[in-house]
């Protein structure tokens, strides 16, 4: 009786001493995340803008409304969702792929590492700008590239939709070797024995990638997803760069950077703010489902 | 011995980690420094570094102040002011073109310098390059144009034209595609295509303009229509490069490749430096008009932060004071070519006899004062798009101009609301 006693007693000293260990973090995180979160939600039922910067006045839902009614709203969120696809798909799709290759015996390994790791590590802001002067109409080298195997020049950068896949393509080159990284570092932990066992079973490379490889990169790959999914959706570097702030015509945004024009290019700071809580809203939903779907699987 | 329990220490971490890391952020006494945002050349910023120097040296009774300076692109240096003097901090002094001054003072991010500083100072310079809103100044200049003119490589061009239908042809004369693959090696003219600021120059000298005096747009003119027309047909004779920003434009002029640029103050001393012979012309005369074509100039001046430390202003009204003082502007001119804002230091012999000066200022007496208004963002914004559409083609100029105002009425709306 008095052991068990003793037991809850040091359990809770242990609670409590975890507690205060994570009290630094909690109030840290208390200012730079939650304060600036709802001091922005307060801020969308605002008028605040260049001409009320000192005197904002509550203006209820007008903000939320006028996103809804503005003509661009369901252009720039369905581009948005299509950037997001698109991006995650080549990622996960060349990330594993060069992970599976790179986790073979092959000569001159950690050099294809190292060449594979550079466009992640190299600076966003300056990947961003070498690509957009590589997508150049006449003296881009993608264009040269595209001369040299006879086809003719593409105007990246002065079409909304080529300007998109202009953007596309160089966070495509920017993103893959995240999970690529992952990926390898997944690959690496699965035990030799289960290739050996379906061999012996008579698997062939498809079925082992499919009944061994993937649902043991799940666990990893998963949590990589969902990061992936929100730092593609909320990528500002790579359109506002490329596209030079949405560029042809402000028809390449994705709602960050619309919502970045909107609060420091017009100075609509309350409307913004309302933009960012749809951006939010909208990742926490998403992120929701991919865990449901996760948690499904598990089971 | 008594070893400490880990749970009655802990409170004790916790604190000091939190004071560890408020330590972390370095705290300085506002009240001992001046800092200075600037969106400055790296030459530019050179000569900062030694007038601060020699501020520094000639005013010992300020020697306990630090002066620091932070280098911003002009749009980051305008959202990081705006942010930081959101929350009561940020620079002491802030740099830039003139037309910035408008939001900020609408914001009242910025102090009037007429209430701070003697008026004989303020007489000193040229008012038309003075940032002057509801009646105060909110600026001091240490250079005024900041205006696009006509640049020549004199390795490709003999004489400049005063007219435009010469120069067009000789455009169409000094553009070279020796391999006949529709790229030409030489083109005859570059400039940025993407920023309207580029338009605004033949905007003027097809008789129009950005907007009225009450900041209304008025983009949907004939004038806007046949300044259009005319780049238009610049860029289908293929004198021009179909598509081009700024970056490749200095670069194209830089290497040689192009007979004229259209470019700014800022970029001559560059184009000196990379070897190129270089001479100013003015942008020519629209026969169709008899008009010149206008530029939009601006002062490039600094303006003091409303936040500033009351302990601090003074040092950095004297700062102020001796970065825009007649030594310094003629400094300035000497070294960038840029023309001074200071009425006396403008009539200096010496600097009168520059040719490339000289040049300068006459495109800047055919040039419009920028608007420092709020709603030039609005206008520049709503110009941007058509204006590319229409030089790639997508967009005839008289849907273009009528784009733009459309567009310009509505964000200058949505702005105001």
């Amino acid at each position: 009786m008095n052991g068990g006693r003793r037991r809850v007693d040091l359990e809770s000293r242990g609670g409590r001493m975890a507690l205060w260990f994570l009290a630094p973090t909690a109030a840290v995180l208390l200012l730079v995340v939650a304060y600036p979160f709802f001091y922005n939600v307060g801020m969308s039922f605002t008028n605040w803008n260049m001409f009320h910067f000192r005197d904002p006045a509550f203006n209820g839902l007008t903000n939320y409304a006028k996103l809804v009614r503005e003509p661009e709203f369901l252009r720039v969120f369905l581009r948005t969702f299509l950037w997001t696809g698109v991006n995650l798909v080549f990622h996960v799709t060349l990330g594993v792929g060069a992970a599976l290759l790179l986790n073979r015996r092959l000569p001159g390994r950690p050099l294809y590492r190292a060449l594979l790791i550079l466009p992640w590590a190299m600076p966003q802001y300056i990947s961003a700008l070498t690509w957009r002067g590589m997508f150049n109409l006449e003296y881009g080298s993608v264009n040269l590239l595209l001369g040299k195997l006879g086809l003719g020049a593409v105007g990246w950068l002065s079409g909304e939709w080529t300007a998109f896949a202009a953007a596309t393509i160089t966070n495509i080159w920017l993103g893959f070797p995240f999970i690529m990284v992952v990926a390898l570092g997944g690959l690496q932990s699965i035990p030799e024995e289960l290739y050996e066992a379906a061999r012996i079973d008579g698997a062939g490379a498809w079925r082992r990638f499919t009944a061994i490889t993937l649902p043991m990169l799940r666990p990893v790959l998963t949590p990589a997803i969902v990061l992936g999914t929100i730092w593609t959706f909320n990528n500002l570097n790579v359109i506002w760069l490329v596209t030079k702030q949405g560029e042809p015509g402000d028809k390449s945004h994705i709602l960050v950077t619309y919502v970045y024009k909107a609060a420091f290019t017009y100075y609509r700071y309350g409307y913004a703010a309302a933009f960012s809580v749809f951006i939010f809203l909208t990742l926490f939903g998403i992120v929701k489902i991919y865990q449901r779907a996760a948690d499904r699987e598990a089971f | 011995m008594n070893r400490p329990c880990p749970h009655r220490i802990a409170p004790f971490v916790a604190c000091l980690s939190l004071l560890a890391t408020a330590g972390g952020c370095g705290r300085v006494d506002r009240a001992d420094q001046v800092v200075i945002w600037e969106q400055m050349d790296p030459r530019e910023r050179t000569l900062l570094e030694r007038h601060i120097g020699e501020f520094q040296a000639a005013h010992p009774e300020y020697a306990d102040i630090r002066i620091s300076r932070a280098n911003y692109n002009t749009e980051d240096l305008r959202t990081q002011f705006q942010t930081a003097a959101m929350a009561m901090g940020g620079p002491n002094l802030v740099y830039g073109p003139s037309d910035q001054v408008g939001p900020f003072v609408i914001m009242d991010l910025i102090l009037p310098l007429d209430e701070l500083l003697p008026p004989e100072v303020l007489a000193r310079f040229d008012p038309s390059g003075l940032p002057t809103l509801e009646g105060h100044v909110w600026g001091l200049p240490d250079q005024v144009g900041n205006h696009l003119t006509l640049v020549a490589n004199r390795a490709h061009v003999d004489a400049i034209p005063e007219d435009a239908d010469a120069w067009v042809a000789q455009l169409r004369r000094l553009t070279v595609d020796r391999d006949g693959d529709g790229k030409p090696e030489i083109y005859g003219v570059v400039f940025d295509r993407i920023e309207p600021f580029f338009l605004v120059p033949w905007l003027g000298g097809f008789g129009g303009w950005v907007m009225d005096a009450q900041a209304n747009p008025t983009l949907d003119s004939q004038g806007m229509i046949d300044a259009l027309t005319f780049l238009k047909g610049l860029v289908e004779a293929g004198v021009m490069p179909r598509e081009c920003d700024y970056q490749l434009a200095d670069t194209l002029f830089k290497e040689g490749r192009a007979a004229y640029i259209v470019n700014g103050p800022w970029s001559w001393d560059g184009y000196r430096q990379a070897g190129v012979d270089i001479e100013l012309g003015l942008l020519p005369r629209i026969p169709a008009t008899g008009l010149w074509p206008s530029p939009m100039t601006a002062a490039k001046c600094y303006s003091v932060n409303r936040y500033t430390h009351p302990k601090s202003l003074p040092a950095t009204l004297a700062l102020l004071r001796w970065l825009t003082s007649p030594e310094v502007q003629t400094d300035l001119a000497r070294e960038l070519a840029v023309l001074p804002g200071d009425i006396e230091v403008r009539a200096d012999p010496q600097l009168v006899a520059d040719p490339l000066l000289a040049a300068s200022r006459r495109q800047v007496d055919h040039g419009r004062i920028m608007p420092i208004v709020s709603e030039m963002r609005a206008i520049w914004d709503a110009m941007r798009p058509a204006y590319q559409a229409c030089l790639s083609g997508e967009l005839t100029p008289e849907a273009a101009a009528a784009r733009m105002q459309e567009r310009a009425v509505r964000l200058i709306a949505e702005m105001r609301e």
